[in-house]
């Protein structure tokens, strides 16, 4: 169990700045997903925190101590490669044996955790096989294991879901979960994919041009975004701009409905709103009037199994709306939308 | 079998006639004649005692061919495995980013583009006595006269054919293997760091195995043309007894014409020797990646 905290930490590759004053703090035994964009600097940053990379200023500290000049070697970190990095040459016994081999422990103690580590990832009857004989997700499941048996502090790992199918994706999301809440190990992931992130994570730091735009909860993340641009990354699609009729009122081109009470701006402001696509209620005839109601027409439809959304044309806008799909409505019925305002988010304009 | 397979089938072997003329007729062709002639068969000389086993008998009964044979053997393995020590030490050194790295890329190729004889021309001007190095050195006050300086060139060690062969060769081989190197990528060896393994054990148990097919055709390559070049251990070497191609060539280029059979007998045994050696290495090579799982 070891806490990690960075410290204004900087990494500039020449003229390019992978990462620009990154503070970051993970508690002991969490789990935090960094997420952004390709070319964001959250692989730099991993690779910074397994010592791959050294940052060229601000400090990584492991449980309090500046691990920044300390070699990777000496670190003790484990990381899962995005292409899982197999040694090709070389069974699954003996990928597995090779970290506590080149740390000089015994052959008995290795071949005894060896068979423990196997039962672990349930790869016992293929510890024969080489990397070129086992499906993506056996290889996966090779380097979680070459990494485990070496007791790392801390794990991390390289978009661990990317490589996968759908339905391996499911089954390798619980396995990272049990494993990373048997062993207690604080674990940093890496991907590019917001639904990965809020899969796995407790905690999911957001960063755009090397830069934390946000470092919350999934849910809050997904629900209370910082910025339009965190807002966007994570899917939203229903965001329009507007102004504060009070401090529990807004505006929009939509129209008007009640939001939060807003401590920090003052009636007036310009903001933007954002409405969850699955908080907004969709309503068929017969119509009310109270509280924040909007009449609209559905345009389009998506069905996607277990829910649908549609495009409802409001005033002139195009609004999103997911459901479940216990009944499906056609497009062109007029429909009526209701929004509670604590599903109301404003966002500086 | 249809006509679509059939006309593919027809155009794969259109395809493969070239390479199968030049191997069948030219190097087939020169092999058997070769073979033929040692055994005692060049009627156009009016000698004709074929099969007749003396011309392998008497070389093979001096004692000179075994020092030839031995000598060849040193200076092909010697060089082979100083380029491949070096080769190996450049390309792993190529493929980090460091300043300057483009020129090293241009640099380092540049004898692959000199022909061998330039190459041996330059060992003569730095390395013989009273070349370009012993007058520096005497120059630099270490010896009283370029006369002194150690005898490189023309002596049964070799130093000379050695240099030329591994300052053509350490660019092939860097060649070879940064190219396999480029291919596995720095992840294995990331991978390696991370779980701990040092400088030495990422090399020996992670890289080498990995770059060890673009080793082995690289050396094999090498090899096989050390053991039959001429020129060098011609011009450089230390006279009588020469290596095996030279001792050839000097029964070719005898008054005595009907020594070329004796001649034919001397390349027939490089072949073999060079053969058999090359076959007992990738049979052990083609062992070790059976035992690694690989096919």
């Amino acid at each position: 169990m070891t806490q990690v905290r960075l410290d204004s930490v900087r990494k500039q590759f020449g003229n390019f700045v992978a990462i620009e004053n990154l503070d970051l703090d993970i508690s002991s035994g969490e789990l935090v997903a960094l997420l952004g964009p390709s070319g964001c600097g959250k692989t730099t940053t991993l690779r910074m925190i397994s010592g791959l990379e050294r940052p060229s200023n601000g400090a990584i500290f492991f449980d309090g101590q500046d691990v920044s000049e300390q070699a990777v070697q000496d670190r003790n970190v484990g990381m899962v490669f995005q292409r899982y990095a197999l040694f090709p040459h070389m069974t699954v016994e003996k990928n597995v044996a090779f970290g506590p081999s080149v740390r000089g422990e015994s052959k008995a103690e290795i071949a005894r955790r060896i068979d423990e580590i196997l039962e672990v990832v349930q790869l016992t009857p293929f510890r024969t096989r080489f990397p070129a004989q086992l499906s993506g997700g056996q290889m996966q499941r090779v380097a979680v294991a070459r990494t485990l048996i070496t007791k790392p502090s801390i794990l991390m790992m390289d978009e661990p879901l990317a490589n996968l199918d759908t339905k391996l994706r499911v089954e390798m999301r619980r396995f990272i979960r049990d494993l990373q809440q048997q062993f207690g190990i604080t674990t940093i992931f890496v991907t590019h994919d917001q639904i990965e992130a809020m899969e796995l994570a407790d905690r999911v730091a957001v960063i755009f041009d090397g830069q934390l735009a946000q470092y919350d909860t999934p849910e809050r993340i997904y629900r209370y975004p910082r910025s339009l641009e965190v807002a966007d990354f994570m899917g939203a699609t229903n965001i329009y701009p507007g102004k504060l009729l009070s401090r529990n009122r807004v505006r929009t081109a939509l129209g008007e409905f009640d939001c939060p009470h807003q401590n920090d701006r003052s009636v007036g402001d310009p903001v933007h709103v954002l409405l969850r696509a699955e908080a907004l209620d969709i309503k068929t005839r017969p119509f009310t009037s109270e509280g924040s109601v909007l009449r609209g027409r559905i345009m389009a439809r998506d069905f996607f199994g277990a829910s649908v959304t549609y495009r409802v044309a409001c005033n002139d806008q195009e609004i999103d709306v997911t459901e479940n799909a216990r009944r499906m409505l056609d497009v062109g019925d007029d429909v009526q939308l209701e929004i509670a305002p604590e599903q109301v988010w404003l966002l500086n304009g | 079998m249809t006509a679509r397979e059939r006309r593919t089938r027809i155009l794969q072997m259109l395809q493969l006639i070239p390479i199968l003329s030049v191997l069948v007729i030219l190097f087939g062709g020169a092999l058997v004649m070769a073979l033929l002639q040692s055994l005692g068969f060049a009627p156009w000389f009016g000698i004709n005692t074929f099969p007749d086993f003396s011309y392998f008998g008497s070389l093979w009964g001096s004692q000179t061919f075994w020092v030839s044979l031995w000598l060849t053997l040193y200076y092909a393995t010697v060089s082979t495995l100083l380029a491949l020590v070096f080769g190996t030490m450049l390309a792993l050194a190529l493929i980090k980013a460091f300043p300057g790295k483009w020129l090293y890329k241009y640099l380092y190729k540049l004898p692959l583009m000199i022909p061998y004889t330039v190459g041996i021309a330059l060992a003569v001007i730095m390395l013989s006595s009273g070349g370009v190095l012993s007058r520096i050195v005497a120059f630099a006050g270490l010896i009283d006269d370029p006369g002194q300086f150690p005898q490189i060139l023309k002596t049964h060690y070799g130093w000379g054919i050695i240099a030329v062969y591994v300052w053509k060769q350490t660019p092939f081989i860097t060649l070879a293997v940064y190219a396999v190197l480029l291919g596995i990528g720095r992840e294995t060896e990331e991978a390696a760091a991370i779980l701990g393994a040092r400088r030495g054990a990422i090399f020996f148990r992670v890289t080498l195995p990995q770059i060890l097919p673009g080793i082995v055709s690289s050396t094999l390559i090498c090899f096989a043309f050390n053991v039959g070049a001429f020129e060098a251990p011609f011009i450089l070497g230390g006279g009588f007894p020469d290596t095996l191609p030279v001792v050839a060539w000097r029964y070719f280029n005898d008054a005595d014409y009907t020594l070329q059979l004796q001649g034919m007998a001397t390349v027939v045994s490089i072949g073999i020797v060079a053969g058999v050696i090359l076959f007992a290495y990738l049979w052990v090579y083609r062992r070790y990646e059976r035992r690694m799982g690989r096919h």
